[in-house]
């Protein structure tokens, strides 16, 4: 379904990505697992479309998939749920469900707000969440009621790949388990597919059909969530710390043995 | 605390319920008050209010025969309400967007210097209007690049071309005050008469206030009913996030700066038409801006983004003609128009953040 090659992309000086290989499968569900700051978003964003990798090569449903804007990639069926929720607080939550993909009058450049609304109704009914009222601002709403409608935004998208960035960021346990629920029967109809980025192993373990982990801009570890546990996971996260703290200190003793070496002028 | 909550509506209420909920009809005048309150923390309620009142105060407080409340005395007040109608309309959108736009002095100035300069090239009239206009719009695409492409803050980029605009105008000028071309009015037995072009850009009595009333509505209704108003408030609201979902954030910006200077280019034509004279003044043309700015503000559209409205900027620009006008009848020191205009402004501004602060909490939408 989708496949990524060799991707890399620095901003500036500092290195996001250096090598990052990975496939989806057709409904299938990637976990995506790393530190903070190991390059999940960034290769995320770049999937999206929203930024250009430096080097390296995509392809969706075996063609060269060259993502111009969020809004191409969107045509081509890649949508995506961000971490920073991506919704605009001063805007209604249908507006914020149909942005940029707003319906309007047939023949006139107006928005059709009832139709708008309706669906926005119907998608929120069938995952199960219930606001009174679609016109308030999405700044009235609480952060789980937030990201329950950027969830719901992308799964409505009518995507083939759904990338969500942390989805369950921001929610209480009850509406967590309402969204894991949405993405286990998206996953039973089959149609849809979904790299997602998740902190909770417990969830990726439950949610998803495979696990990658990303390190320092490089996919390290790549196994079906049935051949892992929770204790390999854990134990993959606790080296990886104990060697980035070894290697922090290597260098702090570097630094050390350089300022002895070239005494102050 | 339990007979407290034993009168208040079942915890299970909806959220965004408490202000129905509160409001039910326990009496008869209740409703009303709700629609009151509802009404005011509008957008536009307050200045509305605040408009409605000053035009009472001066409607009783000056006497009968200094002919307030006349046909005659609307129409004197016209040119000190029309144009900061139009000019504070694009301004609005780009005020939405978290910018603003200081070049509009300068635009207002230089077009239609510029719709003098084709027409004495030999191009006709109405030809040499959409010309100017169009230089207008050239000037808004440059404020829109720098902006949005070379990611310059829009206060100075405007400030830089608002200067640029004014001198040139100058320069071309001379710092010589031109006769409007088509705007000459001609007298015969039957009386004097004006051009069918000189009444529609301007000299007719209500042709400013068409036109005003026009571009208000066509932008109010763009704002709040079409995709380019509700990226333009995205964009003020969450500018990555707007990106992110998709918005062509650099599209948007340079057509609002186009359409701003659009309506200061065509503005600069009505009043040189209306008053008969090109003046390359830019001491005036720097106060029409503020004064579209203010307009925006009582208005009810914040710098910060994300929120505004075009009818509140024309209510806003209607409450600055009442005040101007109604302190000249009452012979009033011009020297206080200022002074008024600025209290206006910082209550206003006060106004704004307290119902702002009502409506979020009675969650009006």
């Amino acid at each position: 379904m989708l496949r990524v090659a060799h991707i890399a992309k620095s901003f500036g000086p500092v290195t996001a990505l250096r090598d990052v290989s990975l496939h989806l499968k057709k409904g299938e569900v990637l976990g995506l697992l790393g530190d903070n700051g190991a390059g999940k978003s960034t290769l995320i964003k770049t999937i999206c479309g929203f930024q250009k990798q430096d080097s390296g090569e995509m392809w969706l449903k075996g063609e060269p998939y060259e993502p111009r804007s969020v809004a191409h990639a969107r045509s081509l069926g890649v949508d995506v749920v961000y971490q920073d929720l991506a919704l605009i607080d001063e805007l209604s939550v249908y507006q914020n469900m149909f942005l940029c993909r707003e319906q309007r009058v047939t023949g006139l450049p107006f928005l059709d707000r009832r139709k708008m609304k309706k669906e926005t109704r119907e998608a929120l009914d069938e995952i199960g969440i219930h606001l009174p009222r679609l016109d308030v601002p999405v700044a009235r709403l609480s952060g789980g009621q937030r990201q329950s409608i950027a969830v719901a935004r992308g799964v409505y998208s009518e995507a083939d790949i759904l990338l969500l960035d942390e989805p369950l960021a921001a929610m209480g346990a009850k509406e967590g388990a309402m969204i894991l629920d949405l993405i286990a029967r998206l996953k039973a109809e089959g149609k849809l597919s979904m790299i997602m980025i998740l902190h909770n192993y417990v969830h990726v373990l439950e949610s998803c059909d495979r696990v990658n982990m990303i390190v320092d801009g490089v996919i390290t570890f790549d196994k079906p969530s049935a051949e892992t546990s929770l204790a390999e996971l854990t134990e993959l996260v606790v080296d990886e710390y104990r060697r980035a703290r070894s290697a922090a200190q290597a260098e702090e003793a570097a630094e050390a043995a350089q300022a002895a070496a070239s005494p102050p002028e | 605390m339990s007979s407290t909550a034993a009168s208040e509506p079942p915890a299970s209420a909806p959220a965004g319920g408490p202000a129905q909920q509160r409001s039910a009809p326990r009496n008869a005048a209740v409703p009303a008050l709700d629609l009151i309150k509802r009404f005011l923390t509008a957008r536009e309620g307050s200045i509305v209010v605040v408009t409605v009142v000053l035009t009472l105060y001066f409607a009783f407080s000056l006497p009968a025969s200094s002919n307030f409340v006349t046909v005659a005395n609307f129409q004197n007040l016209l040119p000190y309400f029309a144009p900061y109608a139009i000019l504070a309309a694009g301004e609005v959108f780009l005020m939405i967007n978290a910018e603003i736009d200081l070049s509009v002095g300068g635009v207002y100035l230089f077009t239609p210097l510029m719709f003098y300069e084709f027409w004495n090239g030999g191009i006709p009239l109405l030809p040499s209007v959409i010309l100017a206009i169009g230089v207008a719009c050239v000037i808004g695409l440059v404020n829109g690049f720098i902006v949005a492409v070379l990611n310059v803050n829009s206060f100075i980029a405007t400030l830089g071309t608002l200067f640029t605009a004014s001198g040139l105008t100058l320069i071309v000028s001379h710092a010589e005050q031109l006769t409007t071309p088509g705007a000459t009015v001609t007298s015969n037995t039957s009386g004097n008469h004006i051009t069918t072009f000189a009444s529609v850009f301007g000299a007719g009595i209500y042709s400013e206030l068409i036109w005003a009333l026009v571009i208000v509505i066509a932008l109010q209704v763009a704002l709040t009913r079409t995709r380019w108003g509700l990226h333009t408030v995205a964009i003020g609201s969450n500018r990555i996030a707007a990106a992110e979902a998709g918005v062509k954030v650099r599209w948007v910006l340079i057509r609002n700066f186009v359409v701003c200077a659009a309506c200061a280019g065509l503005v600069g034509i009505l009043e040189s038409v209306r008053t008969d004279s090109i003046s390359p003044d830019p001491g005036s043309a720097t106060q029409l801006l503020l004064f579209a700015i203010a307009a925006a503000v009582i208005g009810g559209t914040l710098l910060a983004g994300g929120s505004g409205t075009v009818v509140g900027a024309m209510i806003g620009a209607l409450f600055l003609g009442v005040l101007q006008d109604g302190l000249a009848i009452k012979g009033v020191n011009a020297d206080y128009l200022d002074f008024y205009l600025g209290l206006a402004i910082l209550l206003a501004m006060a106004a704004n953040v307290y119902v702002g602060r009502v409506r979020r909490r009675s969650g009006v939408g």
